[in-house]
């Protein structure tokens, strides 16, 4: 590491990245490669052993022709991805599977913002009620599922006991079973989704509030500006950082969410509340091939997304300073 | 800087080794004096406390202390994850020795089954329901050992009869119908109708015997769209439109319905032996205040309704064939038998059990279906198109039953 | 994703604290009602999972908010050995903290490293490591379940330590890269230069600092692996090594499910992580604004 060139960019406030030296021999170069390996080895065996190498096994398992049982009887070729492209079901899936996402990591966003400044001010019991935030993300997403699961039955839910002492809904009708429907059915597993993705993201959001300098607000203040005013001008872009954050990994989460659809309803009725994560878990039950093709097809797209989204807010241009 | 690359490698592959290693110890070695089966079933139990688990450990142990020389590693999963992990281990070629809990006919086909006949001695395997026993056939010989059966009947709360003023069960599907409009004007559901992705096919396949339909002509073919099953579901659909059924048929699951009717929520049901302890253990209904009939039919009660069965197959990967002989003679005795169908509330596969327990009324009725019970077809493509039976049935009740039908049909005839 | 710097820190002012705002009490009061009643809203769902694991079997179905009697032997009952929950609640425990440190172990050098230096391979390794959060191990039980039968590791808690240490990886590389990044380097050299060696000046000086980052991380990795079920329900045949998320799905029976036993069992599973969370709750706010990008 050139301490020269650290000192000088520590002295302009930044965290200094260490720079290559400018003359040295082809030996120190090719030291100067290897130098990252201890350091990143550990990582990369434990990514290489745990996640590459199943990948490898996924890939292989898409062209191949298997039996519902697991017996392999050969190769398929493309003949899964082909199969898997001609399915009536997918388009539609492909399309649910957007508005899902984009529902969900939007809704999740935008209540965030509110909640983190809620809970950014100080009131007594603060602490508490940040505390209780916690529960829907240290609960299991299969638990907080099957429990909305029971408060929905049509029959005696707590949802449907209060609507009805509301005079909105009848025991056992058509309305009360909000989980038989796909249309509402789509609403409420979006409500949970979002449920479980608001304490991850107020949090973020929250930690990134607080490290806004409080100068700023009281410079404004001075100015006579407006609170909305503050908000945009101040609050949001220095909040960029931490948005964009949550957002990723909101998006790539809700992406592979699995249990709430599948404990809610299973996909159902027939495939009208599937995603492409639970259409792949559908398919594995009769067509091994064909879902391995199906998470190829999922996987694609979940990194086609999250890249397109990093080249946007051009991660590489600032990468290392 | 290099040594510090060439230690830094070598730790993190030593690391990897010592990982390797620590787990080898585990594997086991069968000599010659001691093999080892390894056994993988279904937990029909509802958590730790019945866990199948313990019923096939105790077979296990008192197997082992009969038999020092051969050991039997037991697992059971739960129904829900089983095929998934059963899979799983095909996919890896990790074979038990003893499935209990799928068909046989699809392993058959793929040549990894010893014949029932190899793994049973003639006097325990003339013992099991020959019936259930033919089902298991793969191009005529049969592969797998029906371990537990079960059939179906009509229950019905007879508390909310008398109620409504019903003073018999239907025995028609009108009858059924009307008799599901007077409950639900006392305010309970009239019948509960299960067609979600749990059992749609079973559920399904009772209404489809009841109008001389059914899965299979009566020359084995696939007919699962034949104008009988489509009237059927035609009429299913209109019982629902009139509102005497729980809400969203397509999507409920027969639990649901069972634990309903358990707490008396609910007129009539289609049920097995097996509800009897839920009923029991809900509490909320004596044993005279629920009864059982025959499952209507569109013009009389169905003389032959569904019969299940779940069965053993024993794999040939191992090549224990002979300790897989001595430990299925086993566990076909009859007191083991009479226990699990005790305790789970299902009927015993052997004839002698069936026998030790007809005096029993409440399975009498259950028992007197058996011989002439249809089940489900025992093709190599069962499973797959039972999975599509079980996720697009339920639409059928909202949509065009035909247009299901058709699309079923299509692809259990060009898959098989 | 590539961790960026936070706003500048200058070395002196490296904690930074918010001299409390004062409000008018009318307004705190509405602030505070509005906080309390989301934090009730989001307990309810939980409380209602309490009070179902509560209910007598004759009132499950019942159509009130609360049943007449409350059955505490449905909480008290599962501790018996016939449940295993305190098994698995040790096995969970287990693995849990165990992928935990794993990934603290494994990510710490390599955020270190990415951070202070420029190297040609910087942006692919973290871009590697990025796609590694988007696989979800539902995709690729098979292939996990084959590789750990290779390592005659089935059926072990050190696989699902492994597993969900791999998975979980990615974040705490992100985290702790962008927080490492904003610690200034002289604070690094300082030590140094007072005698202690590059690694001492990493535990002395810039773990310290970087405290809120790992202790996000951490909590982040243990709520992961102490919730995850497919791989457990794969890797795990002997109830000796079943964690809490497999056991619970054994109340779920072919023909009906021990609502009471699913809840209650599932609400002490929460406790523990709770009780984490409450303990290291001040230090993860600071934590979670790391990774930015800007």
């Amino acid at each position: 590491m050139s301490d020269v060139a650290a000192v000088k960019e520590a002295a302009g406030g930044q965290a200094a990245l260490a720079q290559p030296p400018r003359h040295d021999s082809r030996r120190g170069r090719i030291a100067r490669r290897l130098a990252p390996l201890p350091w990143l080895a550990p990582a990369l065996i434990l990514i290489a052993v745990v996640v590459l190498w199943p990948i490898v096994t996924m890939v292989q398992t898409s062209t191949q022709n298997i039996t519902p049982i697991g017996v392999t009887i050969g190769s398929a070729g493309v003949g899964n991805f082909s199969k898997l492209f001609s399915d009536p079901n997918l388009p539609s899936i492909l399309v649910r599977t957007v508005l899902w996402v984009v529902a969900v990591v939007g809704i999740t966003m935008l209540i965030s913002l509110g909640l983190a400044q809620l809970f950014n001010q100080q009131f007594p019991g603060r602490r508490v009620a940040r505390w209780a935030l916690i529960a829907p993300w240290a609960a299991s997403v299969l638990m907080t599922a099957l429990i909305f699961r029971w408060m929905l039955q049509p029959d005696n839910g707590v949802i449907n006991v209060f609507l009805h002492q509301l005079g909105l809904v009848q025991f056992n009708s058509n309305q009360s079973s909000w989980l038989g429907r796909p249309d509402s059915a789509m609403a409420w597993m979006i409500g949970v989704a979002v449920f479980v993705s608001l304490p991850f993201t107020t949090y973020t959001l929250l930690a990134g509030l607080q490290t806004i300098p409080g100068e700023l607000f009281e410079a404004a203040r001075v100015d006579g500006a407006s609170r909305w005013h503050v908000y945009r001008a101040i609050t949001l872009p220095l909040l960029r950082p931490a948005f964009l954050v949550a957002l990723v990994i909101n998006v790539m989460n809700v992406f592979n969410s699995f249990p709430i659809i599948w404990e809610m309803t299973r996909g159902g009725p027939g495939y009208e509340t599937n995603t492409t994560t639970v259409f792949m878990y559908n398919l594995k039950q009769s067509f091994i091939g064909e879902a391995a093709a199906m998470s190829i097809v999922n996987f694609t797209l979940v990194i086609v997304i999250v890249l397109i989204f990093l080249r946007v807010n051009s991660w590489n241009r600032q990468e290392a300073r | 800087m290099k040594g510090r690359v060439a230690a830094s490698l070598a730790i993190g592959v030593a690391a990897l080794i010592a990982v390797a290693g620590c787990g080898s110890s585990k594997s086991s070695s069968s000599s010659s004096s001691s093999t080892t089966l390894t056994f993988f079933g279904a937990d029909y139990g509802t958590g730790p406390a019945n866990s199948t688990t313990k019923y096939w450990d105790a077979i296990a142990s008192a197997f082992h202390q009969a038999n020092p020389s051969i050991k039997v590693n037991v697992q059971t999963v739960n129904w829900t994850d089983f095929p998934n992990k059963v899979q799983t281990l095909i996919q890896n070629k990790q074979f038990p020795d003893v499935l209990e809990g799928d068909t046989a006919p699809q392993f058959a086909q793929s040549h990894l089954l010893y014949k029932s006949s190899d793994v049973l001695s003639s006097s325990v395997l003339s013992n099991v329901m020959q019936k259930f026993l033919n089902d298991t056939s793969y191009q005529g010989t049969p592969y797998g050992i029906p371990f537990t059966t079960s059939t179906r009947a009509l229950y019905y709360n007879k508390k909310i009869f008398a109620a409504a003023g019903i003073s018999s069960p239907p025995q028609t599907w009108a009858q059924l119908q009307a008799d599901a409009a007077k409950v639900k004007a006392k305010g309970y559901i009239g019948y509960g109708l299960p067609l979600g992705s749990e059992e749609a096919q079973a559920e399904a396949l009772m209404w489809f015997l009841g109008n001389g339909g059914g899965y299979l002509d009566s020359s084995g073919n696939y007919t699962i769209n034949s104008a009988q099953n489509v009237q059927t579901l035609q009429f299913l659909s209109q019982m629902v439109k009139s509102g005497v059924t729980q809400p969203s048929p397509g999507t409920t699951d027969r639990k649901d319905v069972w634990a309903q009717f358990a707490q008396g929520k609910i007129g009539m049901v289609g049920g097995q032996p097996a509800l009897i302890p839920i009923i029991q253990q809900a509490g909320a209904m004596t044993s005279s205040d629920y009864a059982t009939a025959d499952f209507p039919g569109r013009t009389g009660p169905l003389a032959s309704t569904l019969g299940v069965h779940d069965d053993i197959v024993a794999f040939n990967t191992g090549g224990h064939q002979a300790a897989i002989k001595k430990f299925l003679d086993f566990v076909y005795q009859n007191k083991y038998q009479l226990q699990f169908a005790s305790e789970y509330g299902l009927l015993p596969a052997t004839t002698s059990a069936a026998s030790a327990m007809s005096s029993n009324p409440t399975f009498a009725a259950f028992f007197k279906n058996i011989p002439e019970s249809v089940n489900y077809p025992s093709k190599t493509n069962w499973t797959t198109v039972e999975n599509q039976i079980k996720t697009t049935l339920g639409q059928a009740i909202t949509g065009s039953p035909q247009q299901i039908l058709n699309t079923i049909q299509h692809s259990a005839t060009s898959a098989s | 994703m590539a961790a960026e710097t936070l706003p500048a820190r200058s070395a002196t002012a490296v904690r930074r604290t918010r001299p409390p705002r004062r409000l008018p009490p009318v307004k705190t009061v509405i602030i505070a009602a509005a906080a309390y009643a989301i934090a009730v809203i989001f307990l309810l769902p939980y409380v209602e999972m309490v009070i179902t694991a509560l209910r007598p079997q004759r009132e499950l179905l019942a159509r009130n908010y609360l049943p007449h009697h409350f059955a505490w032997s449905n909480l008290t009952g599962m501790w018996g050995s016939g449940f295993g929950i305190t098994t698995s609640l040790r096995i969970s425990l287990e693995v849990a903290g165990g992928a935990t440190i794993l990934v603290l172990l494994v990510a710490m050098p390599a955020a270190y490293y990415t951070a202070r230096n420029r190297f040609r391979g910087r942006g692919l390794f973290l871009l590697v490591v990025l796609v590694t959060q988007m696989l979800q191990p539902t995709a690729l039980i098979v292939g996990i379940y084959k590789e750990f039968l290779g390592f005659h590791l089935v059926n072990t808690v050190w696989a699902l330590i492994l597993i969900n240490a791999g998975f979980n990886m990615a974040f705490a590389v992100w985290i702790l890269n962008a927080y490492f990044g904003s610690i200034p380097v002289e604070l690094e050299e300082a030590a140094m230069v007072d005698g202690s060696g590059r690694l001492g000046a990493m535990f002395r000086v810039t773990l310290p600092l970087a405290m809120p980052g790992v202790v996000t991380a951490l909590i982040f990795t243990f709520i992961a692996a102490w919730n995850e079920f497919i791989v457990a329900l794969t890797l795990t045949t002997g109830s000796a090594v079943m964690p809490l998320t497999v056991r619970l799905d054994s109340f779920i029976g072919q023909y009906t499910v021990d609502w009471q036993h699913l809840f209650g069992a599932s609400v002490v599973a929460t406790i523990p992580v709770l009780i984490l969370f409450a303990l290291i709750e001040g230090r993860v706010v600071g934590g979670l604004t790391a990774g930015s990008i800007k």
